[in-house]
């Protein structure tokens, strides 16, 4: 029988049964404590709009793989920022070029069908929570207004010469006190950060409109099936991987 | 891949490969990822007469080879999964087992009650084992047990599995209460109890601090658990579920005496692996030149398999 023999040669020569789409890792630039990443041969990845992510893990892995916003993409490359810490961030920062990923995406609602069409934004972003920020900005500066990058230590600043970081160890300054330099009536508000300055920034400029922050949790499937990411929303519980990442503040009540 | 095919009864399937109830929820969002023709059966996430809105984050928490989950049961309540979900349920090309859990057997009654004239559903599951409530009754106690199913099983003809937790040290008890009560088989294990606390903080790492293990880390115990289990009731439709990821988990599982196996935390991991496992399985079995399944079920109890 034909597809017997097929069946039979196809597991054993690589050992393991993955059918996911796999990934190369083709190139690194590392910063102190933060990393860009490429990642090549992602056919379905490339169609990743900003706020969108991909989930990866080592090709051959049993772990849960991890959710990655995507920074930007290029012919037949995806390109992730992220911190080096976690399990599998180090495994991004420190494995060789060459090393094989299993990666699917993208998935998540694009930033630009959640905001208010017609407005111009303020970006906020904290750490690599930068990610969709800087996706977003490089895709329709036209709806930026200004970008503000919070970094709590230097090491990002290798890594992108051409921005204005707001690095908390030399300025004493956060993202969101250079927000309220920037912010005026009329503009809207994209955050996306650590929960702390998701919270300011919802206390702060609680009741405007157009203000909307991006979520982050551990997922699960990323795919809006196991409910690991659910959260309540004003709307009813909603899946951060499936309905977000982005939820307008007025969504939020707890967020303040 | 008619050598995957199952008959015991009372299930016909044509994989072994089960849906494990939670991860797929009603099946739907991996209708994108995933080809339902290795899939032996869906089973719908636990649905309670009521709706549950779940825990709060963080509902997961990564552990060595698995992982904490905490999501508490949200479902969207009997009435409107009747209404919006099991429509597309029935829709799905594969057997389609739907979970139940209530505080009291009356509850389940109820809704089993209900079910009773729906075309399409091919089992019913009764869980009696999330880890992540307070107010449900955990599957340990031989005699709960025997009232829920006694409490459902007039009310329907369909097949009737109970899910049973493996850490408990009553599973033979409990097991052997429900099927005397009428049960068709058993799905063991749920997730396993479990804690994580992070370390610089000195705090329970999920919101709701203790949660249920997955994954591959507790693969012996599901193992240890279905092994016994079909030693104590060699008639008994099993599914064995709790860490299998790959095609040589889910022949160890079978050979410990599982007639299918369910897939919980690795259809999180990869919405595709239904697809990887049915042919890694295949490949195996032609490997071994074994004709069906039936010389790899339960083949630990009997000596192992014939090695080529």
């Amino acid at each position: 029988m034909k597809t017997r023999t097929k069946r039979r040669t196809e597991p054993t020569r690589s050992g393991s049964f993955f059918s996911a789409p796999k990934a190369t890792l083709v190139d690194r630039r590392r910063g102190e404590g933060y990393a860009r990443v490429w990642l090549a041969g992602v056919d379905g990845a490339r169609s990743a709009r900003p706020g969108q992510f991909i989930m990866t893990r080592r090709l051959g892995s049993s772990a849960l793989p991890r959710a990655f916003s995507v920074l930007g993409v290029g012919p037949g490359r995806v390109e992730l920022f992220v911190k080096l810490d976690g399990l599998l961030r180090e495994l991004l920062g420190s494995v060789p070029l060459g090393t094989r990923f299993e990666l699917r995406g993208p998935y998540g609602v694009p930033y630009e069908e959640r905001i208010e069409p017609g407005k111009r934004y303020v970006l906020v972003g904290g750490g690599s929570g930068a990610t969709p920020l800087l996706f977003l900005f490089d895709r329709r500066p036209d709806l930026v207004s200004d970008l503000v990058l919070g970094f709590r230590h230097g090491g990002a600043d290798d890594l992108f010469p051409d921005l204005d970081l707001v690095v908390e160890a030399t300025s004493g300054q956060r993202a969101s006190d250079r927000l309220a330099d920037v912010w005026r009536p009329g503009l809207g508000i994209i955050a996306c950060g650590p929960e702390p300055m998701l919270r300011t920034v919802g206390r702060r400029y609680l009741g405007k409109p157009a203000v909307y922050v991006s979520l982050e949790a551990r997922l699960g499937c990323g795919i809006g099936s196991c409910l690991g990411c659910s959260i309540p929303t004003a709307h009813g519980t909603r899946r951060i991987c499936r309905d977000g990442p982005l939820f307008a503040c007025s969504e939020l009540p707890w967020l303040r | 891949m008619a050598a995957l095919t199952v008959h015991t009864a009372p299930f016909e399937l044509a994989t072994p490969i089960v849906l494990a109830s939670g991860p797929a929820a009603f099946g739907q969002e991996l209708l994108e990822a995933l080809d339902y023709a290795t899939v032996g059966a869906l089973t719908t996430k636990t649905v309670t007469p009521r709706p549950r809105a779940g825990n709060p984050q963080p509902r997961l928490v990564d552990c060595p080879c698995g992982l904490l989950n905490s999501i508490g049961l949200e479902n969207p309540g009997f009435d409107r999964f009747v209404k919006a979900y099991l429509p597309a349920v029935l829709d799905l090309p594969t057997r389609r087992i739907v979970s139940l859990a209530a505080e009291r057997p009356e509850g389940i009654a109820r809704m089993v009650g209900r079910l009773a004239d729906v075309e399409g559903i091919d089992g019913l599951e009764l869980n009696l084992s999330c880890p992540n409530i307070d107010d449900i009754v955990i599957g340990s106690e031989p005699a709960i047990v025997g009232s829920f199913v006694r409490a459902v099983r007039p009310e329907i003809d369909l097949p009737l599995l109970v899910k049973l937790p493996g850490d408990t040290g009553s599973l033979i008890a409990s097991a052997e209460a429900a099927l005397a009560a009428g049960a068709n088989g058993l799905t063991l294990i749920n997730s396993v109890h479990g804690l994580r606390i992070d370390h610089r903080v000195g705090r329970p790492m999920l919101h709701r601090k203790t949660g249920g293990l997955s994954g591959p880390a507790i693969l012996p115990v599901a193992l240890a658990c279905v092994f016994e289990a079909r030693r104590a009731f060699p008639d008994a439709f099993l599914i064995g579920t709790g860490g299998v990821t790959d095609a040589k988990s889910l022949v160890e599982m079978l050979a410990a005496g599982a007639d299918a196996v369910g897939i919980g935390y690795g259809i999180m991991a990869n919405p595709r692996l239904p697809m990887d496992l049915a042919v890694g399985l295949s490949g195996w079995l032609a490997e071994r030149r074994l004709e069906s399944l039936e010389d790899v079920i339960g083949a630990a109890h009997r000596g192992g398999f014939v090695v080529p």
